[in-house]
């Protein structure tokens, strides 16, 4: 495990972040409950990091811990940005050598609507390990060969699931899915997010729903698949380069040197970034940038809610 | 972790001789360390050391990859600091990116090129191309426009593409020396005949200019699918990660910068 930085959802102010375990929290280690605050393209691709100029070689791999659904869910967008026809060998390194232990959610938070776009609140791919507290202890699920050779040789913790586990899981995995369509009930419809979407370029919902929002980029930067980034060159000796998170609610974000921009109001950059989530990120990467964690809306200073705007959308 | 595989890393380049086209614009002719082949209509990232980078296409024949030529206009940050480097300074490189013009869709026809201001440069390379294998195409017919005489780019060459290619220029405000036409670069069109049956379009020029051009060409009876446009928007990655060049899910810098009008008809701001 020295091989490993290890990161788990600890509680703090009520809220659940990612933090480093170290000897004195292992034991406040949240495996189930919730997806935590940090997406986990703040560790795979930080806020500013340098991409020319740095020796990523010497950075320890990350091993995360209590991933929900809703994060492993964004990792295939990202693994096709960053991997393809330029390959970020940087991202690419952190990612292959990373270890995803993941768990089922348990007590999903009030914005969490991961059942409204496909999703469902338990893991079924894209783990090494997935661990579902059952009782007393975990039911762990191997997804990878990894997980499979982490686990050799450690007999001595481990016991076949017995039939009234799996029940107890299955029991378990109903009700939270329950929990999130029942929270969710009034911001359902059947058409698919696409249709919904595209076909509302002309609507008023864009400018209504816009109405409050400050331009922060919170909704971006929470965001597990967001990744819209600039690049920064910083020292006149070596070719440093920094790539930082951008924001496309910012105006200035696709601003020429000549000072034309395609989107110059506010519900224009709004509007884009729902036709990026639904329409744009599907054709790239054939699936939606939603994988319904609530973050968007936890974090927003102006109260928006993309439930709300695609049920409106949906009204029209 | 060398340049090989570092899509972010730059190539050190050292410009050789700065060429001045008009008060505001410059030729920049720089040698690549390791050498830069690229296909007509592609672009590169160019940097200023410890300042910034921006895309720009190639103004250089394609088929000359140890030195290259850009033609910039000074008109933001980067190209502010870029205008005031001078011979034997060092810039990065980094490219080429993008898919350039099909030069197989042209074989065979009458090639027009609607040509606004600094979108000359990618034009010339495109001209050299064309040039290079002249007997390939039914004509190559340039159409350029500028604000003012002082404005046109590569006078000195002027003269010898006039012998070699069907070239008609204008200028918004003309002076008493200009012998040319007057008026926006649309106006050049009522004086070429085409075989519209035959003929493939290319614009490239700013963005008004590029929306007004389409425009005409349509009027004049060109099929979207015969309209190839050179976009552009702000960018930075240039290898489609970066999100800031879309247009709709097409990324200018890699599945551009050269469209047919037919592929982005449907979108809304293109020209914006």
């Amino acid at each position: 495990m020295e091989k490993y930085m290890i990161l788990a959802p600890q509680k703090e102010n009520g809220g659940l972040f990612m933090q480093p375990v170290i000897q004195d929290n292992v034991a406040h280690i949240v495996y189930d409950e919730a997806r935590a605050a940090q997406p986990l393209k703040t560790f795979l691709l930080p806020p500013l990091d340098e991409v020319v100029g740095k020796k990523v070689q010497a950075e320890k791999p990350w091993l995360f811990l209590g991933i929900k659904a809703c994060g492993l869910a964004a990792l295939p967008i990202l693994d096709q940005a960053f991997g393809g026809d330029f390959t970020d060998p940087i991202y690419q390194k952190r990612r292959e050598e990373s270890f995803i232990v993941s768990s089922d959610c348990t007590q999903p938070w009030e914005t969490c609507f991961c059942t409204l776009v496909g999703g469902q609140p338990y893991p079924v791919k894209g783990f090494d390990l997935n661990l579902s507290k059952v009782w007393d202890g975990f039911v762990i699920e191997v997804g990878s060969l990894r997980g499979k050779t982490l686990l050799e040789g450690h007999d001595e913790v481990l016991k076949e699931v017995v039939r009234e586990e799996a029940t107890a899981l299955e029991k378990m995995r109903n009700e939270t899915t329950k929990k999130v369509e029942e929270q969710n009930r009034d911001f359902k419809f059947e058409k698919r997010h696409r249709e919904v979407v595209s076909g509302n370029w002309e609507s008023e919902v864009w400018e209504r729903h816009s109405e409050t929002c400050v331009e922060c980029g919170a909704c971006n930067h929470a965001c597990p698949t967001c990744h819209c980034y600039f690049l920064d060159d910083v020292t006149r000796k070596t070719f440093v380069k920094l790539r930082g998170w951008d924001s496309c609610m910012y105006s200035g974000y696709a601003v020429t040197a000549g000072g034309g921009t395609p989107r110059p109001r506010l519900y224009e950059r709004f509007r884009n970034r729902y036709f990026c989530k639904f329409k744009y990120l599907d054709d790239n990467y054939g699936m939606y940038g939603c994988t319904g964690c609530g973050r968007c809306i936890e974090g927003c200073q102006g109260k928006i809610d993309m439930r709300q705007a695609l049920k409106d959308l949906v009204k029209n | 972790m060398g340049p090989q595989n570092n899509p972010y890393q730059s190539q050190k380049a050292v410009i050789q001789k700065i060429i001045p086209e008009t008060s505001g614009i410059k030729t920049f002719v720089v040698q690549p360390e390791s050498g830069f082949s690229f296909h007509c209509g592609q672009f590169a990232e160019l940097s200023v050391p410890g300042i910034g980078e921006a895309p720009f296409a190639m103004s250089s024949p394609c088929f000359k990859s140890e030195q290259l030529e850009f033609t910039i206009q000074n008109v933001g940050y980067m190209t502010s600091r870029l205008h005031a480097m001078k011979e034997g300074d060092i810039v990065g490189i980094r490219g080429p990116y993008g898919n350039g013009f099909p030069l197989d869709d042209f074989y065979g026809k009458e090639v027009l090129l609607l040509i606004g201001g600094v979108g000359f440069p990618p034009a010339r390379t495109l001209i050299y191309s064309l040039l290079n294998e002249k007997n390939k195409f039914k004509r190559i017919i340039l159409c350029y426009g500028a604000r003012t005489p002082e404005d046109v780019v590569y006078k000195y060459q002027v003269e010898d593409f006039r012998k070699k290619i069907e070239l008609y220029m204008t200028v918004d405000k003309a002076d008493k020396n200009w012998r040319e036409s007057e008026g926006v670069v649309t106006v050049l069109l009522d004086k070429v005949k085409v075989d519209l049956k035959n003929s493939a379009a290319v614009v490239i020029g700013p963005p008004i200019m590029m929306k007004f051009g389409t425009f005409k060409l349509l009027e004049v009876g060109y099929q979207p699918k015969d309209i190839y446009l050179s976009m552009e928007r702000k960018m930075y990655c240039g290898i489609g990660q970066c999100r800031h060049c879309m247009i709709d899910h097409y990324f200018i810098c890699k599945d551009g910068p050269v469209f047919t009008y037919e592929q982005l008809k449907n979108f809304p701001n293109i020209w914006e």
